[in-house]
């Protein structure tokens, strides 16, 4: 496991509260959880335990949800957090400009 | 291909007068028009002069919101006619915007419709600026604000009229877009060569990256602008990017940004294929393919990403790719 990885999604999600505008703070507890505090909520986000097909836990209380990628945390984490987010997705146009 | 260029700008800012002085210029003749009238029925139409059997006028609304799907229909329509031989076989399209139309959805039509990217390719987006009105209207109007941030080239109008102003204007244009290049047109003269000839990432060459970045070749990114929510900023990335770093990358920045991701471009060293640099352009959530030149433009191959954008951080961003680089890495170490 890699500190780096773990320090740069903490990184991600401090600056990930200020983008989305939400008032909360982070604090890494011993077992290497992050908990995620806002006025009304908790959101707790750990490495997956071995042997489960994801790389990330995601908890909203009672809820949780694992996550194969960081940016699948960054989603469980602002879907719990931000109630008017609604996510878009990337899309391809079927050609380069060619002039 | 056929290239076609969206002419945008605000109520009054002189995108007629642009059109048809386009239109006079014996080059630019076989030039099909695409109108769209907010409220006023064929006035544009009546003012431009040109070849009638060219010209389209779209009249169900502005172009930006009810009638996307209308103009991938003119659009098919036309060619269908220029097939047929109905019309002339005019060889670019230029689609006029009314004042008040946000040119992403219009963008996101040419980009994303499969049966009109065979045979289009969307040469750019110019904006009228009004030199005299410029600043009030960019002050009160949000539409001119995305109008301006969207533009690969910026069309200073009348500025034979208001000398005075043109500094504060010029301050307030690089704060919103400093990657545009910007002319001057008086009573719409402007070489129209630069309408269609925007170097968009298939038709650039290695050379014209900088400019198309706006890097001036002193600095590695363009003048960092901000106004109001609008900001613009470059990304600089020191090492190779792998390819699946930028497609998590670039579907998160999407997923998160939505519409306020008015426009990123850039060029990538992507590390599966370093001799070769991708340039990526999109507007909002679409994006173009990514496009491989043959060789970098200069000693320098860093990455370098430019981004204009509503209420996005640099820092943010920053932070997203140095995550999904780690996470990568150590799945990567994992695997060895």
């Amino acid at each position: 496991m890699s500190g780096e990885l773990d320090a740069a999604v903490q990184a991600l999600l401090e600056h990930s509260l200020g983008a989305w505008r939400v008032q909360g703070k982070i604090r890494r507890e011993a077992d290497g959880t992050l908990l995620i505090a806002t006025a009304n909520k908790r959101v707790r986000v750990a490495r997956a335990p071995a042997g489960l097909p994801f790389r990330w836990a995601v908890a909203d209380g009672e809820r949780r949800r694992g996550a194969t990628s960081v940016t699948g945390v960054l989603r469980h984490v602002r879907t719990a957090l931000d109630s008017s987010y609604r996510s878009v997705r990337l899309r391809i146009a079927p050609l380069p400009p060619t002039p | 291909m056929i290239p076609v260029a969206v002419l945008t700008g605000f109520l009054g800012s002189g995108k007629t007068t642009l059109l048809g002085r386009l239109l006079r210029h014996p080059d630019f003749a076989r030039t099909a028009v695409i109108i769209n009238e907010f409220g006023e029925v064929g006035l544009d139409h009546d003012l431009v002069e040109a070849s009638q059997e060219s010209f389209v006028e779209l009249q169900t609304g502005c172009l930006c919101c009810a009638v996307r799907g209308d103009l991938a229909l003119t659009l098919e329509d036309l060619l269908r006619r220029r097939d047929a031989g109905t019309v002339p076989p005019f060889e670019r399209i230029a689609i006029e915007t009314s004042g008040l139309a946000d040119p992403a959805p219009i963008l996101h039509t040419l980009m994303s419709d499969a049966g009109l990217a065979k045979r289009l390719a969307l040469a750019g987006v110019v904006a009228t600026v009004d030199t005299i009105n410029g600043l009030a209207t960019l002050e009160r109007y949000p539409q001119s604000i995305k109008q301006v941030a969207l533009a690969d080239r910026l069309i200073l109008t009348k500025s034979d009229l208001a000398q005075a102003q043109c500094a504060d204007l010029a301050a307030r244009l690089t704060a919103l877009n400093p990657t545009a290049k910007r002319l001057q047109a008086s009573f719409g003269a402007v070489d129209p060569a630069h309408l269609f000839d925007m170097g968009h990432p298939a038709s650039l060459r290695a050379r014209d990256l900088p400019a198309w970045l706006g890097l001036d070749g002193h600095s590695d990114a363009p003048a960092a602008g901000h106004h109001a929510q609008i900001s613009c900023f470059a990304i600089l990335r020191d090492e190779p990017i792998k390819a699946v770093v930028l497609t998590l990358f670039l579907e998160a920045l999407a997923e998160h940004c939505g519409a306020d991701l008015l426009r990123l471009k850039g060029i990538v060293n992507i590390a599966e294929n370093p001799d070769r640099p991708a340039v990526i352009h999109g507007v909002q959530h679409v994006f173009h393919p990514p496009v491989w030149l043959d060789r970098w433009p200069s000693w320098d191959r860093r990455s370098r990403l430019v981004c204009i954008g509503q209420d996005i951080q640099q820092a943010w961003i920053e932070a997203l790719i140095d995550a999904i680089e780690a996470e990568v890495a150590e799945v990567a170490a994992v695997g060895a």
